[in-house]
């Protein structure tokens, strides 16, 4: 009743191709992006923050990138985590060379080094597609586990093994290292999404976009329309290992504080991979809505049983949060390959008419 | 030949053209001219070669011998994608649509070569990106319109029946503007009236926008009605050419398609 | 130069320095070969007859073997445990079929590939969650495999004599699905739908039944597999990492190549044997979890469609 379109009427183009051509959904995402910045660092403690959302935010940002090379230019990848931990490492080198660069700053170009590495594992997509690619992609997950656990010079030769994130301040805040807030961490991460975020819903609505989903589709019939199979194939790896070399970056800088090459391994690759299919294949939403999934899962399992007053220990929980993972992918891909966003999208069309049928 | 009188006006020209899979000979020492503006078909009976000329002609496939001259630059070898460069589109004879997208985005990525916005610009979607994909939204709604499948605008195109389908992949290959346009049997499985509209949309584009048409169709009718001029391939080579008047009077011609004991 | 050196002149020295050391690097290689070719072909033999690429193979190894040290752990008889870890790979094989499969029929490939990854996290959780996830010990002795090692040139080239059995048991297990695939009735069925499904369904051959024979067979070589694994390291889900580089093997032998399958995996075993010891000390070590798709990755270069894969033609 109140979610009609009826006499929004589009007189150009340009109002046409808006992004949220619906006058609610425009107000509903306004809502949402107001309600994060403002009302939740106001009332979250730091359980929800440090626990639950940003977790949320990072791991939707990767699966966000995933999902523009694997949902988009239909080009599947096992590597993100490979490539997360390029974001990361080339991150804490760089604070390491420029400790006086505004954090922030560095993050973000981190994402570049993640990206230029991707263009070169995104190479072998030129020869070989579908399930060859997808395995060649783990060439690189593999190769960079060994790289950062092995080389000494990426870790500063720390005796851990493992990188420390020290206190990096921004306008006077710090933002990163034990001393930051949970609040600021919380910040700087939504930020950093929300730009992204944007940034993706404009390409994939772009000549980019259409050129990715065309080469998905009918990639023999892409190249008759003179699109070059291999530059939009590379584009799509550099820049989904921008994303996945930020959120590398974040988890390390504003999530774990520290960490060892094995918070990257092929178990994190597959969990983003996990939320595209679950939150929606081609979806720039349903990687929001896959992550929250993925990332309550486990928290649901430990919860839920303490609630209920059974008790559960932690191996226990890593093995059903496995096994309910597995049953629900397959239960996705039966039932709802679109995922998430697909559902979403359902309700839409219902609530758009209700409280008719039709 | 008719073809001699007019060199001036040839767009296309296949010259000595061989082609083979493994041992299968598909096409043999073909040679034929198109000429600017016209309607041109491809005939003959199933496994002719006739999609396997087409194939060819945009750099699909990469002929053994020979060479294709098109707009007086010659070529042996060139990428699918060089061909759409040059302006050569074509539809296929199964439905080679991008079916997760919207007819819309079908048609729109049809015109990837005439975007040019860079990545900074898309990122933000906003100048020069905006204003191109402005302005080539409103050339695609101009073939919607033409195409008459407004309706259809936002439906995916896998939702979509077969003749519909044929349709916005016309679309999407005039969305290149192209100065050819290849056609592989635009009419298969269509009703009496779906055929009576894509011949008058054939009519249209030749007309309105003088684009050069290639045509491969199996309706005899609908052939010798659209077409000026027209060769006939059988077992890969060609077997007649002219005007339908002269192809409809040609004994091999006639003999081919009733299956006369073939001599190799 | 120092370097250039010592990578491109002083391993071959090696090499020829010691030849026995070099043939006790190739003999593990081989062996190492030997398991990959058979997780390659339990690969190979699901893909051909279903289209289904099995991520999950791998797991399998790792699950069949988990089941059969498990039971033994619970006080069942090595040579009780052995069928009853039959019968799971059945069950296991059937309820895939039932319950994964037979929904997504006609769905796109990657569909039902990122299904068997979902299959692989299912498998993992659960085997973990009935047996245990601490590491355990394969019971060679129980299930009567020998276990000394020979020596040849005054000791200085050891064979276990579990890698001996290995090779000859996989062999054996080659030799039989050949028979069996070439022979029986069932067998020609499968090659049947592995050709052309729609027209192995027209003469009346069951794809359901097909399916889970194939993934059967695949369930039975994981076992092997697994036990021959089991006996060289210790049993649990670390494994899979492992099992994770017969799929280089794979790209390499090509996907629908048996004899690809058992090349690819003595090319890769081989290969990465040589590369980590003669090599991977110059970089660090430890190279071997990704020498073996770097080897595949530059060989597909040359040869995309793989060692035996057919050139594809592709249509429009």
């Amino acid at each position: 009743m109140f979610y009609r379109e009826a006499g929004q009427f589009k007189s150009s183009y340009v109002a046409d191709q808006e992004l949220f051509p619906v006058k609610q959904d425009r107000l509903g995402i306004f809502l949402i992006i107001g309600f994060s910045f403002i009302v939740i660092p106001l009332i979250a403690n730091d359980y929800w923050l440090q626990a639950i959302l940003i977790p949320f935010l990072i791991f939707s940002l990767a699966a966000l990138g995933l999902n523009l090379l694997t949902g988009y230019a239909g080009q599947l990848s096992l590597g993100t985590g490979g490539f997360m931990a390029v974001g990361a490492y080339s991150c804490y080198k760089l604070v390491t060379v420029f400790p006086e660069t505004n954090v922030i700053l560095l993050i973000l170009l981190s994402g570049f080094i993640s990206a230029g590495v991707g263009l070169i594992f995104g190479i072998p997509s030129l020869r070989i597609k579908g399930f060859y690619l997808a395995v060649a992609t783990l060439a690189a997950q593999f190769f960079f586990e060994w790289l950062f656990g092995r080389v000494k010079w990426f870790y500063n030769y720390n005796d851990s093994g493992a990188i420390e994130v020290q206190v990096r301040k921004v306008f006077d805040i710090a933002v990163t290292g034990p001393v930051a807030t949970t609040q600021a961490r919380y910040m700087v991460v939504l930020c950093i999404v929300t730009v992204l975020a944007l940034i993706a819903v404009n390409i994939v609505r772009g000549r980019i976009g259409r050129a990715w989903m065309a080469i998905r589709d009918m990639d023999i019939a892409a190249e008759l329309i003179g699109i070059r199979p291999l530059t939009t194939k590379l584009i799509a790896f550099a820049i989904s290992s921008y994303y996945a070399g930020v959120a590398g970056a974040l988890y390390v800088f504003t999530y774990l504080g520290s960490a060892e090459v094995e918070v990257f391994d092929i178990n994190i690759s597959f969990e983003i991979l996990f939320m595209i299919i679950i939150g929606g294949l081609g979806s720039i939403s349903g990687a929001f809505f896959g992550a929250a999934f993925i990332v309550l899962i486990p928290i649901l399992i430990t919860n839920l049983p303490l609630i209920l007053g059974i008790p559960i220990n932690t191996a226990t929980v890593e093995h059903f949060n496995f096994m309910i993972l597995g049953a629900l992918i397959v239960l996705f891909l039966i039932f709802e390959p679109h995922g998430l966003a697909k559902i979403w999208s359902i309700l839409r069309e219902k609530l758009r008419v209700w409280p008719f049928p039709y | 030949m008719s073809a001699e009188n007019n060199t001036g006006d040839v767009l296309l020209s296949v010259d000595h053209i061989s082609l083979a899979f493994g041992g299968v000979k598909a096409l043999t020492d073909i040679n034929f001219e198109i000429r600017k503006k016209e309607i041109f078909a491809i005939i003959g009976p199933n496994g002719a070669g006739k999609t396997s000329m087409l194939n060819v002609i945009n750099g699909f496939y990469h002929p053994q011998d020979g060479e294709i001259h098109f707009k007086g630059l010659h070529r042996k070898q060139m990428r699918p994608h060089e061909a759409a460069v040059q302006g050569i589109a074509r539809t296929f004879q199964n439905v080679a649509l991008f079916k997760g997208m919207s007819t819309l985005n079908n048609i729109m990525a049809g015109r990837n070569l005439k975007m040019k916005a860079n990545l900074f610009w898309q990122a933000l979607y906003y100048g020069p990106a905006r204003k191109e994909e402005m302005e080539n939204r409103k050339f695609v709604e101009d073939i919607i319109d033409f195409l008459e499948i407004q309706a259809i605008r936002r439906t995916p195109v896998g939702k979509l029946p077969y003749g519909l389908q044929k349709r916005v992949e016309l679309g999407r290959a005039l969305a290149m503007e192209p100065e050819l346009l290849l056609l592989d049997e635009p009419m298969a499985g269509m009703n009496i009236e779906e055929k009576q509209d894509m011949c008058r949309f054939i009519l249209d584009i030749n007309e309105q926008y003088g684009t050069t048409i290639v045509l491969i169709e199996h309706d005899m009718g609908v052939v010798m009605d659209l077409s000026e001029r027209l060769i006939v391939l059988d077992y890969g080579r060609k077997i007649a050419e002219g005007n339908p008047d002269e192809i409809r009077g040609n004994q091999a011609v006639i003999d081919a398609y009733l299956g006369v004991a073939h001599t190799n | 130069m120092e370097f250039l050196t010592a990578i491109f002149i002083q391993p071959f020295f090696d090499m020829v320095d010691d030849p026995v050391l070099f043939l006790q690097v190739i003999w593990e290689g081989f062996v190492t070969g030997i398991l990959y070719s058979l997780i390659a072909f339990g690969f190979v033999l699901i893909f051909k007859a279903s289209g289904v690429f099995n991520f999950a193979q791998g797991i399998m190894v790792v699950f069949a073997a988990l089941t059969l040290v498990g039971l033994h752990e619970n006080g069942v008889p090595a040579f009780i445990a052995l069928p009853i870890t039959i019968v799971v790979m059945y069950a296991l094989a059937f309820s895939v079929e039932r319950l994964v499969l037979r929904s997504l029929v006609n769905q796109p490939d990657i569909i039902l590939f990122m299904a068997t990854i979902g299959l692989t996290f299912f498998l993992i959780g659960f085997g973990e969650f009935i047996f245990g996830g601490e590491p355990k010990m394969m019971i060679t002795e129980e299930l009567l495999l020998p276990y000394d090692s020979i020596t040849f040139f005054d000791d200085m080239l050891i064979l276990q004599e579990i890698d001996i059995a290995a090779s000859v048991i996989a062999v054996i297990a080659l030799i039989i699905l050949a028979l069996f695939l070439g022979k029986t009735k069932i067998g020609i069925a499968l090659r049947a739908v592995a050709d052309d499904h729609q027209a192995a369904l027209s003469v009346g051959v069951s794809l359901n039944t097909i399916w889970v024979v194939v993934w059967f067979i695949s369930g039975i070589i994981a076992l092997i597999t697994g036990i021959m694994w089991g006996a060289k390291s210790d049993v649990s889900f670390a494994l899979s990492i492992i099992a994770f580089k017969a799929l280089p093997v794979l790209i390499l032998g090509g996907f629908t190549s048996v004899p690809g399958a058992i090349v690819g995996g003595l090319i890769i075993g081989i290969g990465e044997k040589i590369g980590e010891f003669y090599w991977g000390h110059l970089v660090g070590g430890s190279i071997e979890g990704w020498l073996a798709y770097m080897i595949a990755l530059v060989f597909l270069f040359f040869r995309p469609q793989g060692l035996f894969g057919e050139k594809i033609i592709e249509r429009v």
